[in-house]
């Protein structure tokens, strides 16, 4: 735990001057003007809330995915990872760590979409179900950084870590219905975006903020802690093999 | 004798192709980058199905089409400021040869990317969103799109060249400046829906009226309203070209070279 944690703190401090949050603090704006302009221009008010957990959940999603993709290669460029891996603490667990802390600093994303919102357009959004989305937030920063994490031992083994990190976007924001509801999707397509937590979320952050009842809201956080832990075995496992297998070959710093 | 700027604008294209074929492969580039791209433009469509306004699906789904060669084109910044992270922005600068012909083409691969993405949306993922076209208007939707992924080059060189002390804040730039694109400039709602300020700032952006002019062909209004917006969209284009060419010599270039900082500020 105090690994964990000395690792999560770590990212923190890291995170709070880097670039990479500057950019999704600098973005989620932009992308709820988009979005609010889009519902305005069509008279729309009820979409508001859309607008404001797309940008929340694509700013945690970029924020994840851009240090599960830097983690391993920054530690390589600074002669610090082969010092990392021979202590005996895990570095899944250093992973997890740094990415949660990422996602939690996402959520000020909403935050920022809220006000938007709010001072931009008039469109001051009530939280109806603030229990539910507080743990709704919470369960979906954990999940993100323990799906993230199977991209950081993917990207230990790849060189265009960039590529895939990109790609890694757009396609997944349409499958798990991140701005458009997964029921507006194709039927075909409805399936495959249940597998990944992001669609469980989206529509959890959009149900805390409608004034209906939120219907089984523990057991649809329950599914987004579940793939999310889900994510982390597997990335722990992933970690595991390659690192088993770069040490084989002595390409730890190389690959 | 110093090479001249058509031979230093070669030269950089053929960085531009090297430095193209290391990031991508034939593979990478078709399904990585290009599905990514044209998930964007359906992840922002799809919100039109939503909202049982007439004609909203096709607006953003042509909107969204022609951004793609927009986002693509951004990264302009990003490469012209990897010169510092290279090293090699001393040399060109120490070079009696003028650096900004070397920007001009060393970045070249990306609006060339994002023509080819456009047209794939424009034309493959189009006509499932009412988007067609007629085989007349093809060759002037491509020179649209080939003016937009210009134009935006000419954006991006200018945004390159004053970030390019301060490199840490390309990726930042880069995506706030196309986003801004792409919520004001007629992407997604109409460039009137704004305070009027705002649309008067986009008459200064190359996309709002290549954009206007690219829907104007949609709808096949008249040719006054196709080749009335291309005048602007040259024009505005060479401004930013200029702008970037003056600052980078005489805010740039020419305090470093006093200074001898270009290597320092990292």
């Amino acid at each position: 735990m105090s690994l964990f944690m000395a690792a999560l703190r770590f990212q923190l401090r890291l995170a709070a001057h880097s670039p990479g949050t500057l950019q999704v603090w600098a973005t989620a704006p932009l992308f709820t003007a988009v979005f609010l302009s889009i519902a305005e221009h069509a008279d729309r008010t009820d979409l508001t809330s859309f607008a404001v957990v797309a940008p929340t959940l694509m700013g945690q999603w970029a924020l994840a995915l851009g240090i599960a993709g830097e983690l391993i290669a920054e530690e390589r460029s600074q002669g610090t990872l082969e010092a990392v891996i021979a202590t005996p603490g895990r570095l899944s667990v250093i992973v997890v760590g740094r990415i949660l802390a990422v996602s939690l600093l996402g959520v000020t994303t909403m935050a920022e979409a809220w006000l938007v919102a709010g001072v931009g357009f008039g469109r001051w959004i009530a939280v109806p179900h603030p229990v539910v989305l507080a743990a709704a937030l919470l369960a979906n920063a954990a999940a993100m950084a323990g799906t993230a994490s199977i991209m950081a031992s993917l990207f230990v083994l790849m060189p265009s870590a960039r590529i895939v990190q990109n790609t890694l976007t757009y396609p997944l924001y349409l499958l798990c219905g991140v701005l458009v509801p997964l029921s507006q999707l194709p039927a075909w397509v409805r399936p495959l975006g249940r597998v990944v937590f992001l669609s469980w979320s989206a529509d959890l952050f959009r149900a805390a903020l409608d004034e209906a009842a939120v219907s089984r809201p523990a057991g649809r956080i329950a599914v987004v802690a579940l793939l999310g832990l889900s994510g982390y075995l597997i990335g722990a496992l992933l970690l595991a093999r390659v690192l088993r297998r770069v040490r084989r070959l002595g390409t730890l710093t190389h690959t | 004798m110093y090479p001249s700027p058509f031979h230093l604008v070669r030269y950089g294209v053929l960085n531009a192709v090297a430095d193209f074929k290391a990031t991508y492969t034939w593979r990478s580039w078709s399904f990585g980058w290009l599905g990514r791209m044209l998930a964007q433009v359906l992840f922002f469509t799809g919100l039109g199905g939503m909202l049982d306004h007439p004609g909203a699906v096709r607006y953003l789904a042509l909107g969204n089409a022609l951004m793609t060669c927009v986002v693509d084109t951004m990264a302009v910044v990003a490469t012209t400021s990897g010169e510092r992270r290279a090293g090699t922005l001393s040399l060109l600068v120490a070079s009696p040869a003028d650096p900004m012909w070397v920007f001009a083409g060393r970045s070249l691969h990306w609006p060339v990317s994002g023509f080819a993405t456009a047209s794939v949306a424009l034309f493959g993922l189009g006509p499932f969103f009412g988007v067609t076209w007629a085989a007349a208007q093809v060759p002037l939707v491509l020179l649209l799109i080939a003016l937009t992924a210009l134009g935006t080059y000419c954006v991006g060189l200018f945004l390159a060249v004053l970030v390019i002390n301060v490199p840490r804040l390309r990726n930042v730039v880069s995506n706030c400046a196309y986003l801004a694109m792409m919520g004001f400039c007629g992407v997604q709602v109409p460039v009137d829906f704004w305070p009027r300020a705002v649309g008067a700032v986009v008459q200064a952006v190359p996309l709002t009226h290549t954009l206007r002019a690219l829907r104007a062909v949609s709808d096949n209004r008249p040719a006054a309203e196709v080749f009335g917006p291309v005048v602007p969209a040259v024009l505005t284009a060479g401004c930013w070209l200029l702008a970037a060419v003056v600052i980078f010599r005489w805010l740039v270039a020419v305090p470093a070279r006093g200074a001898g900082t270009l290597d320092l500020s990292y």
